[in-house]
């Protein structure tokens, strides 16, 4: 067993070892693999759950007076057949109602979103002809989970029982058009609130005592809310003069005092058979409502509430957005506040997000911690120092490689940390058992530390490699799981087998470099066990 | 110790009662995991379990046709009772529509919902950390109480709870998806299906996706008079929308306001309101409607025009070209597998009265109704799908797993025993997978169930056994090769020093997983790896060495040349 001559390393584990024994770069690695693995920690965007590549487009043709009978033969049903045509496509579902027919093509999960929407849009484009007359134009809407699914919505209320109720939605719509211009961010929307109106409506009866029909009053207005642009014409030492013709309707006075007919000479005014107002859509059915807890454990009575949500563009960050968002809203509280106008943040999935991974960061430290301790009772605390060391330089790799591959921070990548995180110690803790072994081994006394080292290393190689191998082959099957699940759980064996291989190269470049320079040689002559 | 170890060990593969006994209580033990999970259910199988969330939705949908001012009293109903809650911070009711779209809500079709019989409430919950009851407690603790009070108020109404799913979202938990050629027997066996769900333990939320029917009154214009009157069918629908529907007629532009202002026109809410739902007031109410004809004189929409009431015309859906309807129904906190089972043995037993029954596929049924000999298919789709999907493919990567690790060993030893003790060793590990969940279901207050996740942890079990299992079988290897040992001290001698390092990591990767073991969703995987790891260590330090002692080590080893070694085997 014993070498004279300096030991030839056989395995790649003790060819690794020997170079970067002694030298200098060794440590120039370790603080660069840090740095980089820190550096991917903050920039990476985060995200509560992967991103999933779901794909799909929903078709919608309107074809008004046709029962859901008729939709179902002309429309639903020939549409079905050209979309089976795409390929990809995994589920065709139609909906034939009165009026519109619905058809939404949802393809493999994978399924490229961009190609899809394509195809879909090709398909359809291609085979225009095949509506029926009178058929509306139609209407492609490609499913989009980033700008479909808010990462932040806001209620704003108001305290204010008088204000009227269009006012709310006018200050969120001002607020609405700043925040879409904050960067990264996709769509905005606005849900509930009314918009101005001019309401005319009709007394039934003073109608029918006019001897009016409602297509006179139709007509009335009509022709008084033309508006044109404003004529150019030229002046005879060529100045412009422009000649504007001002609308003839400006307020909802202008509206009723629209001369609807003459009856015996006398002018019917719309106002004598209707009431006109500007006020809001009162055709509008939706409402939204908030009640809020209060300090004292009170709820606030629902009231009518504006909700703005805001989604974010694909692969970018939820937790920076969500606070541009929140400080943004911050400079409008004031005046707001000065308006009777509250808001309360009704979702905020980028720091959901942030959460999550902190908790997560927090537990994975918190493993490595116990791991530290329980090798400090093994092997002491020297040998447990350098096992610690080897983890942060391997999850530094994992998520470096990570970043490189655009991969976000989200539960399942953490989780895929916190399980390797029990193996990658492993070819650490071989490494170092076997060195330890070495160093206590009365047959070793003699040779010198590099050499000790190197040898350890070297010797434990082969038996290592082949076994992270096998952990690595587990994975690989798991990559090939389709479905959602398998889209879910991706970041596990995207990730694992990475941690793995850093592991490897990690422990037998580090743990001999390390060990060489923190233990300390035993003296056999107190023995050992 | 270490020599305690080695001893015990040795004594241990060498005497042939103990070999036995330790094979034969191994077999025992893995027959009787097995038995957990399929005929006993002492172990139950679900794809995820819940997850606490700090929010989760109320859908509330009324019948077709029900007016919005209905469905804001059943929405009030609910908020009455949000209100009572405690952790509840905020709650936002959004009445005609969907609210702002989330993973549940993408699958659920929240974002088309755009009717005057729809609303969902959200609700906000204070953080999970300051929170007692998990969200999913809650929700079940509400469901009985909301349904029964509010779904009350009106025939037909559904009230369902959605939660943030803790994986990938799906329709429902079970779907069942009734085929069919004709929409009149769909619907019937719809209802039936749906009766069944909801009789069955565990199902809650149970809806048919169907629109309801309802009365209306169809207008049936009298071509003739209308020719004769000099007015046109164009002129009069337009009058009628008008009237009751409104409609914007023209817009102003305007400089302070952020859109156009429509001007719009109807009957005022007063005179459009008919006195009650029936024929006589819709037609005393059109009657004084009139239509202007090319000269100039007025004439009632009723002269033209007769009244016949009929019932609406519900949507006609269908699935990959065939015409389908949906019965979807939650679970309560349960697995869906085990009610669909229940559900599926009760429509097998009770429908055959009016239906022939045959089975298709692993639970699907086909049913022809005696009476019209017209086919019906029942296949279960949602969560019940996914989850038979996601384990069979999970079981599939765990058999290639296995096969791989087989060929690196085969590649490695050139042995297929060695390899093949290799393989069975991890595969042991399943032991303690099953019993790990068993034993966590008995502590945790409610079912902790077999998930995908704890499959993903077994499937890297395997990898790690085999490494427990591979050194073993290298240090043994080295020590006959290099020290010339014999085959029993050999393998006692190896697995004494190699049991440190196996235990050592095998704590590691324990202790990295009791924080994993926490998780709802993780928990799975964290209780796999702890209880896996336990078996593989026995395992590998029990189980390997006796078969590895039964096996002829030095032909495996290929040590043609120290063959003679084992002259001195007693």
């Amino acid at each position: 067993m014993t070498h004279h001559k300096p030991y030839e390393p056989k395995d790649f584990a003790g060819k690794l070892a020997k170079a970067f024994l002694r030298s200098p770069l060794t440590i120039v690695l370790g603080i660069f693999l840090l740095a980089i693995g820190y550096l991917a920690l903050s920039i990476m965007p985060r995200e509560e759950n992967p991103q999933m590549v779901v794909s799909g487009s929903t078709v919608i043709v309107a074809l008004p007076g046709a029962s859901a009978a008729e939709i179902e033969k002309v429309i639903v049903r020939p549409l079905e057949r050209k979309l089976k045509e795409v390929k990809g496509v995994e589920n065709i579902s139609g909906m034939a109602m009165d009026n519109v027919g619905i058809v939404n093509a949802a393809f493999f999960i994978g399924e490229e979103k961009e190609g899809s929407n394509l195809k879909v849009y090709d398909k359809i484009m291609q085979n225009s002809g095949m509506f029926p007359k009178g058929a509306m134009n139609p209407i492609i809407k490609p499913l989009d989970i980033d700008v479909d699914i808010p990462v932040v919505s806001v209620a704003f209320y108001s305290n204010n029982p008088n204000m009227s109720k269009t006012e709310l939605y006018d200050k969120v719509k001002d607020i609405q058009h700043q925040i879409n211009g904050l960067a990264n961010v996709a769509v905005t929307e606005i849900k509930g609130g009314n918009k101005h109106q001019f309401n005319i409506e009709v007394d039934i009866n003073k109608l029918s005592g006019y001897n009016l029909s409602m297509g006179q009053i139709v007509q009335a207005v009509q022709s008084l809310s033309y508006s044109v642009p404003a004529i150019k014409n030229r002046s005879q030492d060529n100045k412009i003069v422009m000649v504007g013709v001002k609308n003839a309707i400006e307020n909802e006075k202008d509206v009723g005092n629209i001369i609807v007919a003459q009856y015996m000479d006398s002018p019917i005014y719309l106002n004598q058979i209707a009431t006109v107002s500007g006020s809001y859509d009162i055709q509008n059915f939706k409402s939204v409502s908030i009640s809020v807890q209060d300090k004292e454990g009170k709820f606030t009575p629902l009231q009518e509430q504006v909700t703005l949500s805001v989604s974010k563009l694909q692969g970018t960050n939820a937790v920076v957005i969500a606070n541009a968002v929140k400080s943004e809203l911050e400079s409008y509280k004031e005046s707001l506040k000065k308006n009777g106008i509250s808001f309360v943040i009704t979702r905020n999935d980028g720091e959901r997000a942030n959460e999550a991974v902190n908790e997560l960061v927090f537990h994975l430290l918190l493993s490595i911690v116990i791991i530290a301790i329980l090798l400090v009772f093994v092997l002491g605390w020297r040998e447990s120092l350098i096992v610690t060391f080897t983890v942060p330089a391997i999850l530094a790799i994992t998520l470096f490689t990570a970043y490189l591959t655009g991969q976000t921070i989200n539960r399942i990548t953490l989780f895929a940390f916190l399980l390797s995180l029990g193996l990658l110690v492993d070819a650490a803790i071989i490494v170092i058992e076997n060195i330890h072994r070495h160093y206590h081994s009365i047959e070793s006394q003699h040779e010198d530390v590099d050499t000790l080292m190197i040898k350890a290393t070297d010797e434990i190689g082969p038996p290592t490699n082949i076994a992270t191998l096998a952990i690595i082959m587990t994975m690989v099957p798991m990559a090939f799981v389709g479905q959602m699940m398998g889209q879910f759980m991706k970041p596990i064996p995207a990730n694992v087998p990475v941690a793995l291989i850093a592991s490897l190269f990690v422990a037998y470049i580090f743990t001999p470099y390390l060990a060489v320079r923190m233990l300390k040689k035993p003296d056999h002559s107190k023995g050992s066990h | 110790m270490f020599k305690k170890f080695e001893n015990a060990v040795l004594a241990g593969i060498q005497s042939p009662i103990q070999r036995k006994m330790i094979l034969f209580g191994t077999l025992v033990a893995f027959i009787f995991s097995i038995l957990m999970i399929a005929p006993t259910k002492m172990v139950l199988a679900k794809m995820l379990p819940g997850k606490n969330n700090d929010t989760f939705t109320i859908y509330a949908n009324l019948a077709n046709g029900s007016s919005i001012s209905q469905t804001k009293q059943v929405a009030d109903c609910i908020i009455t009772f949000v209100q009572q809650e405690k952790e509840v911070t905020d709650t936002e009711v959004f009445l005609g529509m969907g609210s702002p779209l989330d993973f549940a809500g993408l699958i659920k079709g929240s974002h088309f919902k755009n009717s005057e019989n729809v609303a969902e409430i959200v609700l906000n919950l204070t953080k999970k950390h300051h929170r007692e009851e998990p969200s999913y407690l809650m929700v079940q603790r509400m469901r009985p109480l909301v349904q029964k009070n509010c779904e009350s108020l009106y025939a037909d109404t559904v009230i369902t709870f959605v939660e943030p799913p803790a994986g990938p979202p799906v329709l429902a938990a079970i779907v069942a998806e009734i085929y069919g050629r004709d929409a009149e027997g769909i619907r019937k066996l719809a209802a039936r299906v749906s009766d069944v769900f909801k009789n069955t333990k565990g199902l809650v939320d149970v809806d048919i996706m169907q629109d309801e029917i309802y009365d209306t009154y169809e207008i049936i214009v009298d071509s003739t008079k209308v020719v004769r009157s000099g007015v046109s069918i164009k002129q009069l629908n337009d009058i009628l929308y008008l009237a009751f529907e409104g409609m914007e007629i023209a817009v102003k532009n305007s400089d302070i306001y952020n859109d156009q202002v429509p001007i719009y026109l109807s009957l005022s809410e007063e005179s459009k309101r008919f006195t009650k739902k029936d024929l006589n007031a819709v037609e005393i109410k059109l009657s004084s409607l009139k239509l202007m004809n090319n000269i100039g004189m007025m004439i009632p929409i009723t002269e033209l025009i007769h009244i016949i009431p009929k019932k609406s015309n519900p949507m006609i859906m269908s699935k990959n070209l065939h015409q389908m309807t949906n019965v979807m129904a939650e679970t309560d906190m349960v697995s869906q597998v085990y009610p669909l089972m229940e559900a599926r043995d009760v429509i097998l037993n009770s429908f055959s009265d009016t239906y022939n029954i045959e089975k298709i596929g692993l639970f699907n049924l086909r049913l022809t109704e005696k009476s019209t000999m017209k086919v019906y298919e029942l296949i279960w789709d949602g969560e019940m799908e996914v989850t038979l999907d996601t384990f069979v493919e999970l079981g599939a990567a765990f058999i290639a797993a296995l096969i791989l690790i087989f060929l690196l060993m085969v590649i490695y030893y050139k042995s297929y025993t060695l390899s093949g003790i290799i393989l069975l060793g991890s595969f042991l590990s399943i032991i303690g997978v099953i019993v790990g969940h068993f034993i966590m279901d008995i502590f945790s207050a409610d079912t902790f169930f077999l998930t995908a996740t704890s499959l993903i942890g077994f499937i890297a079990l395997i990898g790690i056994s085999s490494r427990n299992s591979l050194l073993l079988i290298d240090f043994t290897k080295s020590l006959m090769s290099e020290k010339g040992l014999h085959k029993a001290e050999a393998i006692a001698y190896a697995t004494a020093t190699r049991a440190k390092p196996i235990f050592l990591t095998a704590a590691a990767i324990i202790l990295a997983s009791t924080l994993l073991a926490g998780d709802a969703v993780f928990g799975g995987l964290g209780v796999a790896l702890i209880f896996g790891t336990v078996a593989a260590v026995i395992s590998s330090l029990v189980i390997v060495p006796v078969l590895l002692y039964m096996s002829d080590l030095e032909k495996h080893f290929h040590f043609h040349e120290k063959k003679a070694v084992s002259v001195f085997e007693p």
